[in-house]
């Protein structure tokens, strides 16, 4: 029966009320952001310092978008650029480069240039002590910000989305394949007033907690941290008890609940559920949880907890909350979580060649990496020699810069991890977003590259409205991609005739409503429903348009799940397995998994087993027809 | 992993049970266990098991209260829970390892405690009456002991130059079900398939057997060789009678008894044992109840312990009848006590009585109420023998003319495992033609029944009542076909592995498979 039926009058009545953007709680910082121990010597404080004013804390809630996008210089209006001096500082950030960026000497040096009181004076980079006292103290004003893309800020004007799990919808059906695609809107935390001691919260659907080995709360999805210490000490209990044993907890089950364990160095990483995903999911999802953190702080946090187990790190997470709360969000509809590929938005071939062509020319000259994307889509990529680009790398980094409200507003400079690339080290990121939906990502080691990137972002910007880009990327999210009622009935007949749309003649006014609940589609043939396609050489893959039946977002969330099952069922550590065929009273599922590529195949569940084997055969060869559309060819991340 | 155990082989199965209304003072924790399997382990190492067992029930009830702690899996053990009678627990700790036979499914293993449990109740009563019944424990310690310990003994690694004892403690191995008893269902009772004709000689047999017994209800549970011919028991009492029945009864039970185990310990052990001294190694808790001030009159009568399970207790005396001194005897060892059970549908006391000729074996259920002792044990007996032995032999010789032997539900081709859920039946392809499969079959198998098992037990919380319809097929990396079907109540699952690649092939095997073998219950149209 439906394994969604999660949906409870009263939750829902209270998450009613948190979509009121003022309920968003109030990030008042963190009173006492650095207890200095008397023992530990002074470079860790600096490394705890340090790591605060990376981190981001909350803001006043006074602080608007404005206030926290731009950096740095006294003068600075909202609108400026940031402008790089050469101070010492910077100098000694950029050294560091891709090997190691919390390096004590810097840290301490920075320390000591904080507390001479150079904060005002200080070049973007500025790693200040006691970043949330200032900044309560201290009213805000554009030059109040250590530097750019404040790193999930909560802006107060977010509106705040539901969360999938307890009895709320996805707000938006997306029209570019995917369940509801607005992730960015999600803001921080809800439920702050709650504690393990609530009902409310023991009934949430899905809990995520992330501690330190010594039980001290990091984060928390529903409630307070600091509420949350005695129930976090308790997690670290069960880990540590099971250790004592020479052993590692894994999972615990409990009728419907599981309770999984990921333990990453001094990181303890836990998720509670009841909804009915597999443990290999909800352990990926931890993983990727992990991967967020490291996003924002790399693996150097380690180091803190050597030197003081005791560490508390919540404050250097401070106002990530949306970062997180979006990933998670993530987990629920968006099939890169587990399919660990990426997908691109469907361009025709000479757009996407175009796009492709302008990043590679500026590329390799200081470049590490150039994303031009849109939402979590990739429209085109680029890696210097050799360098790669794991797809939970993209996944991640794109979720941090949409769930951070400010990128949006202007372009960023921010440094950043990619876990997968490079844990240890941070790179730099400059962000500018060309329109709503479509932004640029350029990565570099080296920290003063600021003005070389916003060089490049131009000559960039220029080729892209020159070549049209952007209006096609406008026009490809009104028609979206695939549509399984335009699957070709005789691939062969139509291969000379491709048109504009992948294969089909289509208008993008056809579909006026489709950007809601409204849209119905017909349906594919022999009861198909929906697809995804993923191609192993390329780490990319595509999934089909929602269609009728699978309208609602309830339906879409289930259809996510079920998926996901049958991807944990193909993948269970002996396999892959090669064919799976699955009837239940939802659906019938087909997987057919090749060393090509993998398909994933939704039907009716009175679908004929003979018919769907051939429509599944079809839509393969119609992949194959289109994929210069709606894949990246030739520019696979591992390829270079 | 770096994480493996360091005591090796005793320490690769623990087996605990525990009452959580006991030890709850600081201090008096060890009053918790009522049982605990290495007993030689150290105390320490026993509190830590039930602290992590009881510290997860508790903290698993914060959101899921109905449903606590089920399983904990680790990197080196699984944890599985059973809790038997409100706030008695039984947990197994079972070692992994993926290199050798250390495959489990976690499900089997539960039916593995279901199983110890539900037997120990119809010879003794539920754990919680005999808790109460002497609040100090050593009763039910006496009792579990005994009890779990003849049970574990099934599963013994033996090897042949052996000979067994049932001390554990000596470095024996454990050998639970694993992946490759995957296609059979604990639990469930295999079914002889009798011809029309046998099987209203069988009815009208049953009935002059239970017309023996005089006007008293009584029930019957009618058996040839390892397979149920016909009962009118409830089901979860016929299948706990089964299981004894093949564990202990039948022949091909009696006769792996005697071989494999030493005529020396033959004696009469069940009544006289010192439970104390075997207790002592399992520690303080029962020192401490020895100790204690009112222990002597109780100790002194060392618990009278019956032992159903104990190995080669069972024969078949001259009359037929199969006989035991587990239940005592008198004074002069010529008569033994009767045995009996405990009734789960009626709670009531039966004596058992039990008839084997030649592969064919008979139980009859007496209420203990309606028959005056021993003596009118020997009358029933007497009565059946004049009016139901005859028909008896003739039943049996044309079960046995019928019966194809122990590969007779072996169907070419296909691997199977059938089950009916509502009525605890079961059939599957023989244990010998099972070994062929691949062990790359039967370990993708055994995961495919997991995910099978969660998807039940997924549709057991989510809707009461509505049984889980689905059909299930994997083609896995080595290209054999892992087949389930669950469609109203019923479950069929298969291992083909020399079958077409194709989808459609495996399905019309299936399809054809059940038209002929399950009335088309798992074809689709």
């Amino acid at each position: 029966m439906p394994s969604n039926s999660n949906s409870s009058p009263s939750s829902s009545s209270s998450d009613n009320d948190d979509r009121n953007p003022n309920s968003n709680p109030d990030p008042s910082p963190n009173p006492k952001p650095n207890v200095k121990p008397v023992s530990i010597d002074q470079s860790l404080d600096a490394i705890e310092n340090q790591l605060a004013s990376i981190s981001m804390s909350s803001r006043s809630p006074t602080a608007t978008v404005d206030d926290e996008e731009e950096v740095g210089e006294e003068e600075g209006q909202p609108v400026e650029q940031l402008k790089i001096t050469n101070g010492s500082l910077s100098e000694e950030i950029g050294e560091e480069g891709v090997t190691d960026s919390i390096e004590d000497e810097h840290i301490a040096s920075s320390s000591m240039a904080e507390s001479s009181g150079v904060i005002k004076e200080s070049p973007p980079f500025v790693w200040r002590n006691n970043l949330e006292a200032h900044e309560v103290e201290r009213p805000l004003s554009p030059s109040s910000s250590g530097y750019a893309g404040e790193m999930g800020s909560t802006s107060g004007g977010d509106e705040i989305i539901d969360d999938d799990e307890d009895g709320n919808e996805i707000r938006e059906v997306g029209n570019d394949g995917v369940l509801g695609s607005h992730e960015q809107r999600i803001s921080g935390k809800r439920h702050r007033d709650e504690d393990d001691a609530s009902v409310s919260w023991r009934k949430r659907k899905k809990h995520f907690f992330i501690l330190s080995h010594s039980g001290k709360p990091i984060y928390s999805r529903y409630g307070d941290e600091h509420k949350l210490a005695g129930f976090s000490a308790t997690l670290q209990a069960i880990i540590s008890f099971v250790e004592n044993g020479r052993d590692r907890v894994k999972l615990v089950r409990a009728g419907k609940h599981q309770v999984v364990f990921l333990v990453k160095g001094p990181i303890y990483l836990v998720c509670i559920s009841c909804t009915e995903e597999p443990y290999e999911s909800l352990r990926g999802q931890l993983e990727l949880l992990y991967g967020q953190m490291i996003l924002i702080l790399t693996k150097s946090v380690n180091r803190c907890f050597e030197k003081n187990p005791k560490f508390d790190m919540t404050s250097l997470l401070g106002g990530t909350d949306a970062v997180f709360s979006s990933l998670i969000h993530s987990f629920s509809w968006n099939p890169a979580t587990f399919l660990h590929a990426y997908s691109c938005l469907p361009l025709a071939y000479a757009t996407r060649q175009a796009a492709g062509a302008i990043l590679h020319d500026i590329a390799g000259s200081g470049i590490l990496f150039a994303l031009l994307m849109c939402k979590h889509k990739v429209i085109s990529l680029v890696g210097a020699q050799k360098a790669s680009l794991h797809p939970d790398d993209i996944l991640l980094l794109s979720n941090f810069i949409m769930s951070s409200e400010s990128f949006r507003t202007s372009e960023s400079f921010s440094p950043i991890c990619l876990p997968r690339f490079n844990p240890m080290a941070f790179l730099y990121a400059y962000v500018h977003y060309f329109d709503m939906d479509t932004y640029l990502v350029l990565l570099t080691t080296s920290s003063d590259a600021f003005y070389h990137l916003k060089d490049s972002r131009i000559r960039i910007e220029s080729v892209l409205l020159k070549s049209n880009v952007l209006s096609e990327v406008q026009r490809s999210l009104v028609d979206g991609g695939m549509h399984i009622e335009d699957l070709p009935v005789d691939p062969i007949s139509r291969a000379g005739t491709v048109s504009s749309h992948l294969g089909q003649p289509r208008a993008a006014t056809d579909f006026p409503g489709r950007l809601g609940d409204a849209f119905v589609g017909i349906g594919g043939p022999a009861g198909l429903w929906h697809f995804i396609y993923r191609s192993i050489s390329l780490d990319q893959y595509v999934s089909s348009e929602f269609s009728s039946p699978i309208n609602s977002l309830k339906q879409q969330k289930r259809l996510y799940r079920a998926y996901q099952r049958l991807y944990a069922s193909m993948h269970d550590g002996n396999g892959p397995h090669k064919t799976q065929f699955r009837r239940d009273e939802n659906y019938v599922l087909l997987c057919w998994v090749t060393q090509d590529f993998e398909l994933y195949a939704a039907f009716d569940p009175l679908a004929d087993k003979a018919l769907a084997i051939k429509v599944c055969n079809r839509v393969c060869q119609w992949v194959k027809d289109v994929e210069n559309e709606i894949f990246l060819l030739g520019a696979s991340p591992f390829s270079w | 992993m770096g994480l493996k155990s360091e005591n090796g082989a005793s320490e690769a199965i623990k087996l605990c049970v525990f009452d959580l209304r006991r030890g709850q003072t600081e201090g008096q924790e060890l009053d918790k266990i009522l049982f605990f399997y290495p007993a030689d382990l150290p105390l320490s190492a026993q509190l830590s098991v039930i602290g992590l067992s009881e510290g997860l029930i508790t903290f698993t009830r914060i959101f899921s209260p109905e449903a606590p702690c089920e399983v904990i899996e680790a990197e080196v053990h699984s944890h599985v829970f059973y809790e038997a009678e409100p706030d008695i627990w039984m947990v197994m700790v079972v070692e992994k390892d993926k290199e050798s036979e250390a495959i489990w499914r976690i499900d089997a293993l539960r039916k593995v405690l279901e199983e110890v449990h539900s037997l120990f109740v119809m010879f003794h009563g539920s754990i919680r009456t005999l808790v109460d019944k002497e609040p100090t424990g050593g009763l039910v310690r006496t009792h579990l002991y005994y009890f779990i310990m003849d049970f574990l003994s099934a599963f013994e690694k033996r090897s042949p130059l052996e000979y067994c004892c049932w001390d554990f403690s000596i470095g024996k191995k454990l050998q639970l079900p694993n992946f490759r008893e995957s296609l059979k269902e604990r639990g469930t009772i295999q079914m002889l398939t009798v011809g029309r004709e046998a099987a209203i000689e069988v009815q009208s047999l049953v009935r002059v057997l239970e017309s023996c017994a005089g006007n008293t209800q009584c029930y019957s549970l009618t058996m040839f060789q390892d397979l149920l011919v016909s009962s009118n028991l409830s089901p979860i009492d016929a299948v706990r009678l089964f299981t004894y029945a093949v564990l202990r009864l039948t022949p091909l039970a009696l006769s792996s008894g005697v071989s494999s185990w030493s005529s020396s310990r033959k004696g009469n052990t069940a009544c006289n044992t010192s439970a104390g001294a075997v207790l002592a190694n399992s520690g303080l808790v029962v020192d401490q109840y020895y100790n204690s001030p009112d222990a002597s009159a109780l100790g002194s009568r060392s618990y009278p312990v019956v032992r159903p399970l104990q190995h080669a207790k069972w024969s078949k005396g001259k009359d037929g009848f199969l006989v035991t001194d587990i239940w005592g005897a008198d004074v002069n060892n010529l008569v033994c006590t009767s045995p009996t059970i405990w009734l789960n549908q009626t709670e009531e006391k039966m004596y058992l009585l039990a008839y084997q000729h030649r592969g064919l074996t008979m139980m009859l259920l007496i209420p203990v109420s309606s028959v005056n002792g021993e003596q009118g044990i020997a009358m029933v007996k007497q009565q059946i023998l004049e009016n139901a032995s005859l028909k008896m032999f003739k039943v049996e010789e044309k079960l046995s003319r019928g019966w194809g032997g122990e590969n007779a539900y072996h169907v070419s081709g296909y691997r199977y495992l059938l089950m009916d859920g509502d009525r605890y039946i079961s059939r599957a392809s023989p244990p010998g033609k099972v070994t062929t499969l691949t062990k790359e079959s039967l370990i993708a198998f055994c995961k495919l029944r997991e995910e099978v098992d969660s998807e039940k037990s997924r549709a057991k919380w989510d809707n009461s009542g509505c049984e889980k319809d689905l059909e299930l097929s994997i083609r896995a990396k080595n290209n054999a076909w892992l087949i389930a079907r669950l469609t109203r109540g019923k479950e069929l699952y298969m291992v083909l592995e020399k079958a077409n690649e194709t989808l459609l092939y495996a399905s019309d095997a299936v399809e054809k498979f059940s038209e002929r073998y399950c009335n088309g219950v798992f074809s689709l149209d």
